[in-house]
């Protein structure tokens, strides 16, 4: 089998790796480089719970390849929060329960995430048409779209803090 | 612990990981020279093997699986499932050979290895076929798998109302977000098996049994479990294979089961069909009532066909008083893949059957479906003439709607859907805890393993109520069989009542214990000393519970159902933690409505599954659903903690209420579950 040599950005650090051209981009980041926050929930891309970002934007690591990661960067669960503070959103997803058994959860996190780029502060019917990509079969959604909100409201909450910060100095 | 790197902490229960990406499940275990495990499956429903060459198969393993588990029954020789097929295959998906090689890629590589002739034949698909067909394993008579009948027979009352009808819930895939999956390692004589699972000990009883090794050199551990709802609860041929290779290579083996993999061999629930006759008196009072059911139970008896036929009968009066009822019913072995537990396990079943003959009741009548209800309800407890012992409805109900404004939404709208149900939870046997004081601090291990509802937060509550420990020095660790001695799992909405009843029954002794040696009890007392203490609480009692549920929708003109409302109100006694009790039900209502608009597997004429995704199979979206209201009475139950059971009423009302709204929407009587678009525009 032919290998070829990928550098990609994960998480802030730099990767040059070898890798089948055949990988797939959520093999890859678990088996590579042992990320196993992400997950593998079916075979289809409609589950979801294998989302990373790519340049910052919500994919799902089981219909890409690794080598399509050559030269771009990536974002897993385990690098969105900053030294060791959880994300807002991992903060709203634990106090609101937006989780029971955790597969699904690394996925909605980081599709909420995207979202809450593009859009500060969704609409529930916004949060849900959002989250439509993403599969979790035991919380009914609704504590997941409860986290949404909180999460929303919480980075809102930091960026104000980081405004006045910056007006002080 | 041999071969793997998980610490101690990592072996707790603690939902703060998966926020951070850190949670233990088993298809992030990596050992050093493990091998992966790849299933070559039948690609047909019923087929004669004519030849096979490659990979391990029955030639290696003959064995023929354990039936443990969850509704675990022992089916004729046989119908029992052989972990590779032999001979014959008997549904799609089903275990023919397996290849193993050192990541996933090579070994779906080395599946081209394998070669299997197959000379088809004429499956046996529907449950009319497989009355009508000879049977599809030799040695049988029939295809019937088992036969039970509950309550007395009664010559048919000349009463001036009398109505059948004939009732279906379709096979569902169970689709935890995980998919299954285990890794076996045999080292110095003891097969260690981390596997993603409701039930470690099942898991250990069925290898053994099936694998013919001793009890104590099998040890099995839980990996976090991404889910569940049934179908994780026993043992399939692939953790006996994957075990039997680990024995054979001396090496690690790991399956991970796909999701196409789960679609077509991991056991399925529902599948039940109910002919249903009431007789009623002329203002609406129903005096008896006969029902026929048949379970589809697939192919083998592993699954839990054989044990869903009584249990089925035995609620099919619902929460009403209906004085004579007799039920026959069949299991029946069709070629699909054997038919198991999914949340609710035969309480949905019963319930719909009773539920739509009230609501077809009511339409008779032109009376109201609550009055009916109403009318066929006991103010006191009641034995129903097929076993089932329940308080008193009647209170219970008139609450419920007056609590989910039943009167005011049913003017308001056409489209309105109202259920009653009791809850039998599944407490057979009991439950194990052990708890172990040591340095300060509280371990307890369980027999029945969480895998997503939270037990760790009812069980630091009780033993901080019991012992007045704080909540930060007890410990929550994965099930492990090498810890408890015995246990059961979790299902059948058992844990709040069992495992509390068995922490509270150990807290009791320590405070005893403690007691009896300072004189009088503190926490400082009891941390103080080692302590080490065990239960398997046996207490065999009957402890259901009342729910009712009400929903509304609007029908699109392309025959898609919009659920407006989807509403509960439930007795879970009393509620030991609230944000977890909310979140069983939502999650249990989100697949109640699965059921009913969007869930099911199917077949071709040829047995083929035609579902071939997770999508296919229904699992509803969050734009799917609406936001749940859900209102809880506490009504305690005789147990000193007070909980009753919960997990599965969602799954047993909504489904009878929203297809009731769907009804009265559409104006056309509804029989089965799912309804589809079609179902509401042709």
């Amino acid at each position: 089998m032919r290998i070829v040599k990928i550098r990609t950005r994960v998480n802030g650090k730099d990767i040059q790796s070898e890798v089948e051209p055949r990988e797939l981009l959520v093999h890859f980041l678990r088996e590579n480089l042992g990320l196993t926050g992400v997950h593998i929930g079916c075979d289809t891309s409609n589950c979801g719970a294998c989302t990373v970002l790519v340049d910052g934007k919500a994919v799902k690591s089981c219909t890409m390849l690794a080598v399509q990661v050559d030269g771009r960067e990536v974002t897993t669960i385990e690098g969105i929060s900053k030294n060791d503070e959880l994300h807002p959103l991992q903060k709203a997803f634990l106090e609101k329960h937006g989780l029971q058994c955790g597969y699904c959860t690394s996925g909605m996190i980081l599709t909420s995430y995207w979202l809450l780029k593009n859009n500060k502060n969704p609409t529930e019917e916004e949060i849900r048409k959002n989250l439509s990509g993403n599969l979790c079969r035991c919380t009914g959604y609704q504590s997941i779209i409860e986290s949404v909100k909180y999460g929303a409201q919480l980075m809102m909450k930091e960026k104000e803090k980081e405004e006045q910060q910056i007006e002080v100095r | 612990m041999p071969t793997i790197n998980w610490n101690d902490r990592e072996l707790e229960y603690d939902s703060s990981r998966f926020v951070k990406g850190t949670g233990h499940f088993v298809d992030d275990i990596k050992i050093q020279g493990m091998l992966f495990m790849t299933v070559l499956r039948s690609p047909y429903a019923r087929a004669r093997i004519i030849s096979l060459k490659g990979g391990i198969s029955s030639k290696d393993l003959g064995a023929k699986i354990a039936s443990v588990g969850e509704g675990a029954s022992e089916g004729e020789a046989s119908s029992v499932e052989p972990i590779f097929a032999s001979g014959f295959v008997n549904y799609v998906g089903q275990p023919v050979a397996a290849v193993f090689a050192e990541d996933r890629y090579k070994s779906e590589d080395l599946l081209d290895s394998v070669e299997v002739d197959y000379e088809p034949l004429k499956p046996v698909v529907t449950i009319d076929e497989a009355l009508s067909s000879p049977p599809i394993h030799k040695g049988m008579k029939s295809n019937i798998l088992s036969e039970a009948v509950k309550g007395q027979d009664f010559s048919d009352p000349s009463s001036p109302i009398v109505l059948e009808d004939t009732l279906e819930n379709n096979r569902i895939s169970t689709n935890p977000i995980e998919p299954r999956g285990l890794v076996a390692s045999f080292e110095g004589g003891v097969l260690n098996v981390w596997a993603s699972t409701q039930a470690v000990h099942s898991v250990k009883n069925g290898l053994a049994e099936t694998l013919g090794l001793s009890k104590d050199k099998v040890r099995v551990m839980q990996a976090d479990t991404g889910g569940a709802f049934g179908s994780k609860g026993g043992i399939y041929p692939e953790y006996a294979i994957a075990s039997f290779a680990s024995m054979k290579y001396g090496k690690p083996v790991k399956w991970i089961e796909t999701r196409r993999e789960h679609l077509t061999s991991t056991n399925p629930g529902r599948g039940v069909r109910g002919k249903m006759k009431i007789f009623s008196e002329k203002n609406g009072k129903i005096t008896g009532m006969k029902g026929e059911i048949m379970v589809d139970a697939g192919a083998y008896g592993s699954g839990s066909g054989g044990f869903s036929v009584p249990f089925i009968e035995s609620m099919m009066t619902g929460a009403y008083a209906i004085e004579k009822a007799f039920v026959t019913g069949k299991a029946l072995l069709t070629n699909k893949v054997p038919q198991g537990p999914y949340r609710g396990a035969g309480r949905p079943e019963a319930s719909f059957f009773i539920e739509r003959m009230l609501d077809l009741l009511a339409d008779e009548m032109k009376m109201d479906p609550a009055d009916v209800r109403l009318l066929n309800m006991s103010d006191k407890p009641f034995n129903s003439p097929l076993g089932m012992k329940i308080d008193a409805a009647r209170p219970f109900f008139e609450t419920a709607v007056r609590e989910l404004e039943y009167r005011r939404e049913a003017k308001l709208a056409k489209g309105v859907g109202l259920s009653f149900f009791v809850l039998v939870p599944g407490t057979y046997t009991g439950e194990s805890a052990r708890m172990i004081v040591k340095d300060g601090k509280i371990g307890v291990w369980l027999g029945g393993n969480s895998h997503g509802q939270g037990h760790e937060t009812f069980i630091r509550k009780l033993i901080n109520e019991e012992l007045d420990v704080s909540k930060e020095l007890v410990t929550v660790y994965r099930g492990d069989t090498s810890v408890t001695k015995d246990g059961e799992g979790a299902w059948g909405s058992r844990s709040a009542i069992l495992i509390g009843a068995a922490i509270v029954a150990i807290c009791k002794k320590l405070r005893t214990e403690v007691e009896k040696e300072f004189g009088s009890y503190s926490s400082e007392s009891l941390l103080s000393r080692d302590h080490d203490e065990y239960v398997f609480d046996e207490k065999p009692f009957s402890l259901t519970s009342f729910g009712a549920n009400l929903a509304t929708v609007e029908i699109g003109r392309f025959g898609n159902v919009r659920v407006k409302k989807c509403n509960a109100y439930y007795d879970v006694g009393r509620a030991l933690n609230r944000e977890m009790v909310l979140g069983q039900i939502h999650g249990g209502m989100a697949q109640g409505i699965g059921q009913t608009l969007h869930e099911g597997l199917f077949y071709s004429e040829d047995g083929q599954l035609i579902t071939s995704s997770i999508s296919d199979a229904g699992v509803p979206l969050a734009e799917d659903l609406p936001n749940f209201g859900v209102k809880i009475a506490e009504n305690r139950s005789s147990l000193p903690h007070g909980a009753k059971g919960l997990g599965e009423a969602p799954t047993i009302g909504v489904p009878t209420a929203l297809i009731r709204a769907v009804e009265k929407a559409s104006g056309k009587r509804l029989r089965k579950t799912p309804v589809m678009p079609e179902d509401l525009i042709a």
